[in-house]
């Protein structure tokens, strides 16, 4: 691709000069850290990067950090493999395993989990749903459920939800509408029938009269892993090193996450400071004492040292595939590396 | 005069020209011809060839590797998808679900809009009451209000067909008032001269003098129809081109995403034959 | 039927435009109406024909217009306005069809005014492939069809090349002698005035006034043959005129 030449090629250029200078004897300074660029979504569980940050574990690893923001994780993807980013962290989709097809991306990590133990993913109904028998997950058949796009996790999870209810998957009435906003509008206004959810949006559309909790994802769908981390397939080759450096970065921002806001071990100061640090990115338009709350209901525990879940990410992409979400010839060693973190 | 005689008159002047112009060499020569180029030649194989080629060298760097794959499939993956969706019958589902929308969206806002047009042309007082509306209202893009057309029309076909209808009302009431306001006042002063009716004014005076920029309305609403396709097929639609389109992009799914905007264009093209022949009939008497 | 304008004055804001103006067109008589270019003209003649309501006097009809008449006050356009869209034919049936004269009747009229005009065999060509000449034919011969008592005719040869007006001239005086129309003929051509006028208006520039009012004995159709006459006659006219038309002509006017 043009962009990525212009870039080897700028690099290049900067590599000469600062070679020049150094020669020339007028800077010694020891090598600049390495700068990366990390995406992320205003949502609580792109936290661990932003602590990792703040905390300094990124500049203990050598890493001089930029956030870019998304409103979406279908072009976070999209620009890690135009190597706009370095690394994201997003719900495995259909674009993802695309793109990884495309030798453009690679998994490298698991974050976002679902453990049976903490609140997870919930499962919705529209009241006029609920009031007319949809009082379960398992009554869904017939019914319309929200997702965002075909191939999205909400996708996955009605899917998994008609499989462990015994029902077929073409029962469920998948409804695309493309953003999270107009999903929950077309919930509350009962224009779709059900949905699943992050807990905190959950919990604030529970609150309402027109939306109802029915189940939660965990019972459908084993330890599920909601989001990985991933990166450009450039990097997990050519640039390994630093790789591992953004994972052990990455890991010490994740353990403080889970300690300070889903454990709750951590003293009310230093979950403050930490809270702090994120609503730099998250709610970051609402006044701390209103995002704080938020920030911490939208906790859901990441995986520690970035594990991974192989066995979850396998069911995804055989489930991908067998809707046609995904190219048939997508291997795992395709979609992950499974060499940097744990797996399991 | 017979041919022979023209002839030879014609020889015979052209023999006394280069006669001229041997016997006063260097004094007499041509005037410079001046009067070329700036005209139009029809060149039927041009477009098509140039396509060919594009494809060809198009198709030639992904082979290569020039054009990375992530950012542009090759035509042969796209002409891939394209055949997967007509072996599996994908296509007539797509194609009649939006086909469905965009006729039914097309034809109501484009009836709805040559009579709110023609009503804004012919009464002074809807002019002054409903003008302003259309002006505030035609640069609103239809894809800001999709959630509101969600909640007043539903996520079934109503908010899709809305969508369209919509894109399509404002431009045919421009186009249909501008054209009534373009009609010949002679032409209405002599009807009124003749003691037509006004109804007979309306129907063989204005409407036949407006059609030509009702139609060529038509052809700038039936483009925007197809592009507000994608956006009314953005929310709840299974099937239709645009919710392949959508599907293809969310799922990186790029030689679809070709073959789904190829079907587009093609929807185009028939679209603009359709009126170019819709036009020859109606407006024969322009040639 | 006679058509009477009886002290009319009109104005356009505060233009004056015709003032204090009485004639009549009586039956079988062409009236010639010129005047400088601006002096109202135009103005005088949609008020004979009812387009517009005159600020002072009126526009009157004596006598009640022949039974047969579909439309009794019918203009000829200086335009032409014909519908590009409708064939000669279409374009004279588009004034029966409204005072419902069915299909053979229709075509009957349509078949003798065409004759007339010299335009049988034309009746299916589209304006668009008509000459100039022609297209006035074609108006004049809808004009005819609705058998009007008067024709309003508004300057109807001055878009004309001076050859097709000498031929069309000829027509109408043919025309003439067969129909014996009446008809109020506005013209800023003196020459026009002389060979079709029995009488001729000459009106003052702006605001017009009646400054003369020349009637000619000689028949139509033995005008050529007194050049003399004639032409004494429209040297007098231009006499009378020149003066006017110089002023008029250099008034700053915001209205072509
Ligand atoms: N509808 C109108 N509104 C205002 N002024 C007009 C209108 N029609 C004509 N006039 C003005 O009245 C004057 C006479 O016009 P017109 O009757 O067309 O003259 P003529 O036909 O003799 O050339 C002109 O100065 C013209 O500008
Ligand atoms: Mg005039």
């Amino acid at each position: 691709m043009i962009k990525t030449t212009r870039r080897t090629a700028l690099s290049m250029f900067a590599a000469t000069a600062i070679g020049l200078v150094t020669a020339a004897g007028l800077s010694t300074a020891a090598q600049a850290a390495d700068a990366i660029k990390i995406g992320i979504l205003s949502l609580t569980s792109h936290s661990p990067s932003i602590i990792a940050e703040g905390k300094g574990y990124f500049t203990e690893q050598d890493l001089d950090v930029e956030f870019v923001s998304f409103q979406a994780a279908q072009p976070m993807a999209i620009a890690i493999a135009s190597g706009d980013i370095d690394f994201g962290m997003t719900a495995i989709s259909g674009g993802l395993i695309s793109l990884a097809e495309k030798g453009a991306v690679r998994i490298i990590g698991g974050a976002l989990q679902e453990t049976p133990e903490i609140s997870g993913q919930k499962i919705l109904a529209s009241k006029a749903a609920y009031d007319a028998g949809l009082t379960s997950p398992d009554k869904l058949a017939g019914h319309t459920f929200g997702v965002t796009t075909p191939g999205s996790s909400f996708h996955y999870m009605a899917h998994k939800i008609a499989d462990k209810s015994g029902f077929d998957r073409s029962e469920l009435k998948i409804t695309p509408m493309q953003k999270v906003p107009a999903v929950i509008a077309a919930l509350k206004s009962g224009q779709i029938d059900a949905w699943s959810i992050v807990p905190n949006i959950a919990g604030a559309l529970t609150k309402g009269p027109e939306v109802v909790e029915i189940g939660k994802v965990s019972d459908y769908i084993d330890n599920y892993q909601v989001t990985t981390v991933f990166t450009s397939t450039k990097n997990v080759t050519e640039n390994r090193d630093l790789v591992t450096r953004f994972l052990a970065g990455l890991s010490k921002g994740i353990a403080d996450y889970n300690a300070a806001l889903v454990d709750k071990t951590m003293s009310a100061d230093e979950v403050a400071e930490i809270t702090g640090m994120v609503h730099k990115y998250v709610y970051a338009d609402q006044p701390i004492e209103k995002a704080g709350p938020r920030i911490a209901a939208g906790a859901m525990r990441i995986n520690e040292g970035a594990k991974l879940n192989i066995a979850s990410v396998e069911d995804q992409l055989a489930w991908f595939q067998s809707e046609k979400l995904a190219p048939e010839g997508v291997t795992m060693a395709d979609l992950v590396d499974t060499s940097f973190v744990e797996s399991y | 005069m017979s041919l022979d005689a023209t002839n030879e008159i014609e020889t015979r002047t052209r023999r006394n020209t280069s006669d001229l112009q041997q016997s006063r060499k260097g004094l007499v020569k041509p005037v410079p011809f001046r009067g070329g180029g700036f005209v139009h030649t029809r060149h039927r194989l041009i477009a098509p060839l140039l396509f060919v080629v594009l494809v060809i060298l198009w198709e030639v760097g992904s082979q290569t590797g020039f054009i990375s794959n992530i950012a542009l499939p090759a035509p042969s993956e796209a002409a891939g998808a394209m055949s997967d969706l007509f072996e599996t019958g994908m296509i007539w589902k797509h194609l009649s679900a939006s086909l469905y929308r965009l006729v039914i969206g097309w034809s109501l806002g484009s009836l709805i809009g040559v009579f709110v047009g023609l009503a804004i042309a012919l009464f002074s007082l809807v002019r002054a009451g409903v003008s302003p509306f259309i002006s505030a209202l035609f640069p609103i893009p239809k894809i800001a209000l999709l959630p509101l057309f969600i909640i007043w029309f539903g996520i079934g076909e109503g908010s899709k067909v809305a969508t369209i209808l919509f894109g399509v009302f404002f431009p045919t009431v421009i186009a249909t008032y501008g054209g009534v306001d373009n009609v010949d006042r002679n032409l209405i002063r002599m009807g009124q001269s003749f003691g037509l009716s006004w109804m007979s004014i309306v129907r063989k005076i204005i409407i036949p003098g407006a059609l030509p920029a009702i139609l060529s309305g038509f052809r700038i609403s039936a483009s925007i129809a197809i592009i507000l396709l994608v956006a009314a097929e953005m929310i709840g639609a299974e099937y239709g081109i645009g919710a392949y389109i959508l599907m293809a992009g969310a799922l990186f799914a790029t030689d679809q995403l070709i073959a789904g905007v190829a079907m587009l264009s093609v929807l185009g093209l028939t679209v603009g034959w359709l009126i170019s022949r819709a036009e020859r009939l109606l407006l024969s008497w322009r040639a | 039927m006679e058509l009477i304008l009886d002290h009319v004055s009109h104005s356009y804001g505060d233009v004056e435009v015709l003032s204090d103006i009485s004639l009549s067109v009586g039956s079988g008589e062409i009236v010639c109406i010129v005047g400088p270019s601006g002096c109202g003209k135009s103005t005088l003649l949609r008020i004979l024909g009812g387009l517009e309501k005159p600020d002072h006097g009126a526009a009157l009809i004596a006598g009640e217009p022949p039974s047969d008449s579909l439309n009794p006050l019918t203009y000829v356009f200086q335009d032409f306005a014909l519908l590009p869209w409708r064939t000669v034919e279409g374009n004279i049936s588009l004034v029966l069809e409204d005072h419902s004269v069915r299909k053979d009747k229709a075509r009957a009229i349509i078949t003798d005014v065409l004759a007339r005009t010299k335009l049988s065999e034309f009746a299916n060509a589209w304006p668009r492939q008509l000459s100039g000449g022609m297209k006035q034919r074609v108006a004049i011969a809808r004009a005819l069809s609705v058998n009007p008592a008067v024709m309003l005719m508004d300057e109807p040869l001055s878009a004309l090349d001076s050859q097709t007006r000498e031929l069309l001239m000829d027509d109408l005086i043919e025309l003439w002698g067969q129909v014996g129309f009446s008809a109020c003929y506005i013209t800023h051509n003196l020459a026009e005035a002389v060979r079709l006028g029995h009488r001729i208006v000459m009106l003052s520039r702006r605001p017009g006034k009646i400054r003369e009012i020349v009637d000619i004995d000689i028949p139509l159709s033995e005008r050529i043959n007194h050049p003399a006459e004639t032409s004494a006659i429209q040297r007098r006219l231009w006499e009378a005129m020149r003066d006017e038309a110089r002023a008029a002509d250099r008034e700053l006017s915001d209205v072509a």
